[in-house]
């Protein structure tokens, strides 16, 4: 029986591929199942959860085919071109953050044409889209004990300045993952501009100064952005201990809501306060479900024909048009859209295609003319 | 019963009369083992139930007398359109402003067994559904590895394969109720998870080719999607049962599900399973991706979260009765099954406890069928109905000695603002209409 040797392969580099596979049979524990709470090194499991090693050619219940595996020549070593092009992950040190510069005058017009159809006015966000900030970013962190156990109570403030750990999340979320329709389009300068406005927003400071209207981030000064909860998560994952802090972690089931108990002692009558109550469902709960339910087994009312323009207007235009909360005239509203007829119906499309107050061009899609003028079309007979 | 009659015993039924005794004795001859208290509270022996002939059974039925559709029909199968209402479901409160930042959940309530069909696996994304062409397909592994490697998709594919069952659940699963209970319904109350047989590579199995360097302690996996998907898995994990996975029951991965591949971590949160996968990059610190920082962390009363919260603690429900299927159609003495899910991210279950005064007393239901490590679990009690209200509440263990918590217990804990990885035990309400609504007990 061979198995992989989780000690040997981490510290494999001077050793051969076939040297990483040992034969050698697995000890049973005193646990009655197959599964262990310590890998074969020793070592607690990092999760808190069962490692199932292989014994006797099965892992659990499955069966493994237990030959040698390895020596496998598939693929090819990638140029450093290719390894530059798709490595642009950015980490706390610095790795991978570029040299540039933008200042928070530049990132509230970079924010205004692009990111406030979404995040609403000065990041308060809106219509679901996350806020970016609330206040000030050292007074919100404190609000992060908040409970709400009871209705009148306010919640803990989650946004970026409150209560992320590091800054070059920021800046690789914004180059990776925004603006959301169309993304890794922002040049560096630009990324740097729109973090100097949300570290604006979130009324942050800089190796003690405040990153006020004219403040111009750079390369240097962004390493030194201290974020305020930084401390605020455990276990810690930072360091040559990471792993055995967050093995002693998981192993306390109390430290993360778990529980454990033998099985012969776990409660089976009268396990319950004097005090229980059944609580319902208030004012409602959330019900607005889409489709509603149903476990009617019938024949599906007959879909008319195809509409032009509806598929791309559901899928592309209805992040923002679907109602007014994104300040867009929303597809339904008869009296927002006649006034915008007035304009003519051209005038609509033309706004559309070249973008329009807080809409980009083509509200940020690819779509043709063609498929532009269907799509509004479509909104326009939608909103009679 | 009127199935059972099958269309040879129809055809050979010459009046109603013999109809109604086929009836009375297929009828005690599957009651022979009831009770006799039981039998005298029934209402099935009532002379209407007993007389009236079921126009399905005495009319030819149009299928039955004209052609099917030629095997040519439906290349590729499809459900019967009787079942159009077995979706997936979205609802608005929980998108991130739009439907591509946004899950659409599982109907658990009409799942059968411990496989979702891929049509109805939940789908949780963060800039929508990616279509990947696979040849366009690459997977790049850099980083602290002796030998890092390009591979295409067919590459990928030649490594030997493992196939495993397993469920993925969103860690937002019941993250909507820690106040209080929000949906009368399963599919929302617990539908952020599916469970599919999987089929894969150990990453383990190409490491070994690779190398890893000793100072390597994480794995960054990055998805090639529109929000570029991200997450830092620790290396014990990657040398456990880390799978790159290309089929989904016994095909390709669907598009919603990360075609052409994606990570698998067994018993893990969802979102570290990253989706449409394109590099794995080995490092000694971790990456800090947006998803592991403003999301995906559960804060507790002490203002701390909890970050890099890995396995999906043990968890059941109740499946039937559920709000979606209530027992409104029951008559007191019917002996029907309680049924549920169990399922652990820590190891494998070990048994379920099921109360019918929400938590205060419990008995041992029976798991039944397959039952896999980090896998759904079904489970089932007989009952023989009462027509009274009941308080259903179900409670899983695994074998790594966890047992899910009552919702005091993991709320005195963790507090009400932690969002993720609940597991705290879910009460069904059953009225004495048979109706079922989603309660919790709290102290």
């Amino acid at each position: 029986m061979f198995r992989l040797d989780r000690k040997l392969i981490i510290s494999a580099t001077a050793l051969t591929a076939a040297a990483l596979f040992t034969a050698g049979c697995v000890k049973g524990d005193s646990t009655a199942g197959p599964g262990k709470a310590s890998y074969e090194n020793g070592k607690a499991t990092i999760d808190g959860a069962l490692y199932y090693p292989v014994v006797d050619g099965k892992t659990g219940p499955y069966l493994v085919n237990t030959q040698e595996q390895s020596g496998f020549t598939y693929g090819r070593t990638p140029t450093a071109n290719e390894i530059a092009a798709w490595d642009k992950d950015v980490m706390p040190d610095g790795t991978g953050l570029p040299e540039g510069s933008g200042s928070v005058e530049e990132g509230e017009e970079i924010y205004e044409a692009q990111c406030v159809m979404c995040h609403g006015d000065f990041g308060s966000g809106g219509g679901g889209y996350p806020a970016l900030a609330q206040g000030n970013a050292y007074e919100g962190q404190k609000t992060l004990t908040n409970q709400r156990t009871t209705p009148d109570k306010d919640g803990p403030i989650r946004v970026f300045g409150t209560y992320w750990p590091q800054a070059s999340t920021m800046w690789w979320y914004i180059q990776s993952g925004m603006p959301h329709p169309k993304t890794k389009s922002l040049s560096n300068d630009e990324t740097y501009a729109l973090t100097a406005y949300m570290l604006n927003l979130n009324q942050m400071e800089i190796d003690g100064e405040l990153v006020d209207d004219d403040y111009v981030l750079d390369r240097e000064k962004f390493l030194k952005i201290k974020m305020p909860n930084e401390k605020g998560f455990e276990p810690n994952i930072d360091g040559p201990t990471a792993l055995e802090d967050v093995r002693a972690y998981y192993n306390v089931p109390e430290n993360f809501g778990a529980q454990k108990v033998k099985p012969s002692e776990r409660c089976m009558t009268d396990c319950q306060k004097e005090t229980a109550k059944v609580a319902t469902i208030q004012n409602g709960g959330i019900a607005d479900f889409l489709p509603p339910i149903s476990i009617v087994r019938d024949l599906p009312v007959e879909e008319g024909e195809a509409v032009a323009g509806k598929d791309d207007y559901e899928s592309s235009c209805a992040v923002c048009h679907v109602d007014s909360s994104m300040g867009a005239p929303a597809v339904g509203d008869k009296a927002a859209w006649e006034k915008l007829k007035e304009k003519g119906v051209d005038a609509i499309l033309a706004n559309a295609i070249n973008g329009f107050g807080g809409m980009p061009p083509r509200g940020g899609t690819d779509l043709s003319d063609a498929k532009m003028k269907d799509a509004v079309d479509y909104m326009i007979n939608a909103s009679k | 019963m009127n199935e059972k009659t099958s269309q040879k015993d129809l055809e050979t039924l010459s009046d109603d009369k013999s109809l109604n005794e086929s009836n009375r004795r297929d009828f005690f001859k599957k009651t022979a083992a009831f009770s006799m208290t039981a039998l005298a509270g029934t209402s099935l022996l009532s002379a209407t139930d007993a007389l009236a002939d079921d126009p399905a059974i005495m009319h030819h039925v149009p299928w039955g007398q004209k052609l099917g559709d030629p095997v040519t029909k439906n290349r590729y199968g499809i459900p019967s359109a009787y079942e159009h209402n077995n979706l997936r479901r979205n609802t608005k409160l929980l998108a991130s402003g739009n439907f591509q930042a946004s899950i659409a959940v599982c109907p658990i309530h009409e799942s059968e067994g411990i496989i979702t069909p891929n049509g109805l696996f939940f789908s949780r994304s963060h800039g929508g559904t990616a279509h990947i062409d696979p040849n366009m397909f690459r997977l790049m592994i850099h980083g602290l590895v002796d030998k890092e490697i390009v591979l295409t998709l067919d590459q990928l594919k030649r490594y030997p394969s493992v196939t495993r069952t397993h469920f993925v659940e969103c860690p937002a699963n019941g993250g909507q109720e820690w106040r209080g209970p929000q949906f009368n319904s399963l599919q929302f109350a617990k539908g952020f998870m599916s469970s599919a047989e999987w089929t894969g590579v150990y990453i383990k199995t190409i490491l070994a080719d690779l190398g890893i360097k000793p100072e390597a302690r994480w794995m960054l996996a990055e998805g090639s999607d529109n929000s570029e998907m991200g997450r830092t898995v620790p290396i014990d994990k990657v040398l456990d049962d880390a799978m790159i996975v290309w089929g989904q029951n016994g095909e390709a991965l669907r598009p919603e599900q990360g075609y052409p591949v994606r990570l698998l971590l067994p018993g893990w949160e969802g979102n570290l399973c990253v989706k449409w996968l394109k590099r794995l990059e080995f490092a000694s610190e971790p990456f800090y991706c947006k998803e592991e920082t403003a999301k995906y962390t559960a804060l507790k009363p002490s203002g701390k979260a909890v970050q890099h919260f890995y396995a999906n603690e043990v968890n059941s429900t109740v499946v039937s009765p559920s709000p979606e299927k209530p027992w409104t159609d029951l008559k007191v003495g019917d002996l029907v099954e309680i049924e549920g899910l169990a399922w652990s991210g820590m190891g494998t279950i070990t048994g379920v406890d099921l109360s019918f005064d929400g938590g205060k007393n419990y008995v041992e239901a029976h798991l039944k069928g397959l039952v896999l490590p980090k896998s759904w679990t079904r489970w089932s009690f007989m009952y023989r109905y009462e027509g009274k209200p009941l308080l259903l509440t179900s409670r899983a263990m695994d074998d790594a000695g966890y047992i899910q918590p009552t919702v005091d217990e993991e709320t005195a804990i963790m507090g009400v603002e932690s969002v993720y990885h609940r597991n705290g035990v879910e009460t069904w309400e059953v009225t004495a209409e048979g109706k079922v609504n989603h309660v919790q007990i709290r102290s």
